[in-house]
């Protein structure tokens, strides 16, 4: 469905997610039966072009990070496919799977505990090279030192241990062992959350230097909205396992079209005082409702300021509304002249117009 | 960057083992431990050299006689020389011990970890662990010396059929506190987010256990090791001290002891240092194994 995507460069797609579900099942009961799922991630797709940077926000506990672990099968998926450089990652064998992992890397959250504290900074941006590469210990040594130096890393730092790192050093190792075997798609997973945000700056410039040297494509998670707007091309935003609207960067922020993503961008604070003084939020009522028991018909009618009866039955097609814009909502219609129907005369749209500076 | 230049060879990172033993240095009880480690084990390997009176000769005129020129130590109620007895018991003893921690070492962490690392074997192997923990282990252990003492001691002679049997007996079943804390520790490691970053790189599960797993779960297993030699060589006394392990005439730490407790209103001296190498024994490797899983921690090393 989103073959019909108009593109401005002629890029080949990477990443093809067709449908993708993770659900992780509820046992209960003294004999653990099997008595529900977890729907996580529960039917998604979308594509990531080589080179281009997909944004994916969302609330706590929408299924992003399930989605960007998934994606490097990381867990079991179950159901759909995950194309990547041309192979299905959700049915290649153990061996095939471990050849094919050098092109998919990924930069956890939190860096502290995502580094064995036991091995030293060379020995663990070493790791995959020993894993993969067959070198030389020489050989392996002034890749490990190249590495270092491509993020920014002290020589000298090679015999220390991660404990003597602050955050930034450490994501900046995790950055290093990703990038080790030259790999083409990276997951971003809250790159950025651990860390304060003077370092966020530098974490970001940093992966925004080595996407422009190496080519690279990522997937960006996050759940700091000017963060996204600051690296990625196209955003998406999930909802309960679902993707609620996938557009490119400017238009999403300028204009939302999924009643989701107009309340989830209005709680963005705005730099200037006058406009966050004008800004008006949309404050959602009620709490996300359990992904193992999601309402049916659409996932956010429990909480939609612009419900209709139609959100309670029917489960919304995520649908290209505009060009290169996809949105999951029945009040959005794919009609590119009419704008769709509750957007029109909310403030907070014109603030974003105002504010959204064209920087393509 | 300006050390581009530095030669890869001056600037390859230093051997962490040389880190481990620059903090296992700085540890006083440790090297204390050590240095009386060393010394036992001089007197029990080089001794015997030095100091060649049998160990079971009998000289019944000489018995039950306090310190002299000719018994440092005095000798016990056959006129055996007690000096030659502990020099040539301390061997079994702690060879006993040593192999008996070992082998319950290797057994315990390697059920452990299979058990915490991969879920299917998980049930199966720790109600195992469950059943040797509910068998009674003495009785066990007199079962198995009177099942297998005659056919071992046939076929491997005396001292090496008793030694196979006891140190196989003690290691059997003193293996399940190892492995129930292994596997605790392995469970939670397991979850650990630096070993889901190492599948993603795709490391198999084998590589992933040694890398990964294994250096983060010393800090128990030295406890272990510690607390298992001490109770190797008790469990040896305890069996010769009821006639099961080695011969009588046979010097062990243990059977020392248990022989010199009846006459411990007479010669204090025969109870006493038997049961001061046997402490000593113990507590230097309880402090061996202190400073080495300090060492072993880089986040406590160089504090």
């Amino acid at each position: 469905m989103l073959d019909a995507m108009p593109d401005p460069k002629p890029a080949t797609k990477l990443v093809q997610v067709k449908d993708l579900k993770m659900y992780f099942p509820i046992h209960t009961g003294l004999l653990r039966r099997h008595t529900g799922d977890v729907k996580a991630v529960d039917g998604i797709s979308f594509d990531i072009m080589e080179g281009e940077t997909l944004g994916l926000v969302g609330e706590s506990g929408c299924g992003k990070s399930t989605v960007g672990r998934a994606l490097l099968r990381l867990y079991e998926l179950t159901g759909g496919s995950v194309t990547i450089d041309g192979d299905d990652i959700a049915k290649l064998g153990a061996e095939a799977l471990r050849k094919k992992r050098p092109t998919m890397q990924m930069v956890f959250q939190d860096p502290q505990a995502s580094l064995n504290p036991r091995m030293t900074v060379a020995a663990l941006i070493g790791e995959p090279l020993d894993e993969h590469g067959g070198m030389s210990a020489t050989e392996k040594l002034a890749r490990v030192y190249e590495l270092m130096d491509a993020v920014g890393l002290n020589r000298n730092f090679a015999n220390r241990y991660p404990h003597a790192f602050s955050g930034g050093q450490r994501q900046r190792i995790g950055i290093a062992r990703a990038l080790a075997l030259n790999p083409k798609f990276i997951v971003c997973d809250e790159p950025i959350a651990a860390l304060d945000v003077s370092i966020q700056a530098q974490v970001v410039n940093l992966l925004e230097d080595l996407q422009e040297k190496f080519g690279l494509t990522y997937l960006f998670i996050s759940h700091d909205l000017s963060m996204v707007r600051h690296i990625a091309d196209r955003v998406a935003v999930m909802y309960l396992g679902r993707i609620a609207e996938l557009s490119p960067r400017e238009p999403l922020y300028a204009e939302p079209l999924h009643p989701y993503a107009k309340a989830l961008l209005s709680a963005v604070p705005e730099p200037d005082p006058e406009h966050e003084a004008k800004r008006r939020r949309i404050i959602l009522q009620g709490d996300v409702p359990s992904p193992s028991n999601p309402p049916k018909g659409c996932n956010f009618c429990t909480r939609c300021p612009e419900v209709i009866p139609m959100c309670h039955e029917v489960e919304p097609d995520l649908l290209e509304v505009r060009p290169g814009r996809f949105v999951a909502c029945h009040l959005v219609k794919p009609e590119t002249k009419t704008p769709a129907a509750g957007s029109t005369g909310r403030p907070e749209v014109k603030e974003h117009n105002q504010q959204g500076e064209p920087r393509i | 960057m300006t050390d581009r230049t530095i030669d890869l060879k001056a600037a390859k990172p230093r051997n962490q083992w040389w880190d481990v033993w620059d903090q296992f240095r700085t540890h006083k009880g440790a090297l204390m431990g050590m240095f009386v480690l060393g010394f036992i084990l001089f007197c029990t390997l080089v001794g015997p050299h030095l100091w060649d009176i049998d160990p079971k000769l009998i000289d019944i005129r000489a018995r039950a006689k306090g310190p002299s020129m000719a018994h440092p130590l005095g000798t016990d109620q056959l006129g055996r020389d007690m000096l030659a007895r502990l020099f040539s018991g301390g061997r079994i003893t702690i060879a006993v011990g040593m192999t008996a921690m070992v082998l319950s070492l290797v057994l315990g962490t390697f059920i452990g970890v299979v058990a915490g690392y991969f879920r299917r074997l998980d049930g199966i192997l720790m109600r195992l662990t469950d059943l040797f923990l509910a068998l009674p282990l003495l009785p066990l252990l007199l079962l198995m010396v009177m099942l297998f003492r005659e056919s071992l001691v046939l076929s491997l002679g005396p001292e090496n059929g008793v030694f196979i049997l006891i140190v196989f007996a003690i290691g059997i079943t003193s293996w399940m506190h190892t492995a129930r804390i292994v596997r605790g520790d392995v469970l939670a490691l397991k979850e650990r987010e630096f070993v889901l970053a190492s599948r993603s790189i795709g490391t198999p599960a084998r590589r992933m256990i040694l890398r990964h797993i294994l250096p983060n779960v010393m800090s128990p297993i030295m406890v272990s090791a510690t607390l298992g030699v001490a109770n190797a060589v008790i469990t040896e006394s305890a069996l010769s001290f009821l006639g099961l392990g080695f011969p009588p005439d046979f010097p062990t730490w243990g059977r020392l002891l248990s022989d010199g407790m009846v006459y411990i209103n007479q010669n204090p001296e025969r109870v006493i240092w038997p049961a001061i190498a046997l402490s000593a024994l113990v507590l230097s490797i309880n402090y061996i194994g202190d400073g080495l899983r300090d060492a072993l921690d880089p986040r406590i090393r160089g504090r």
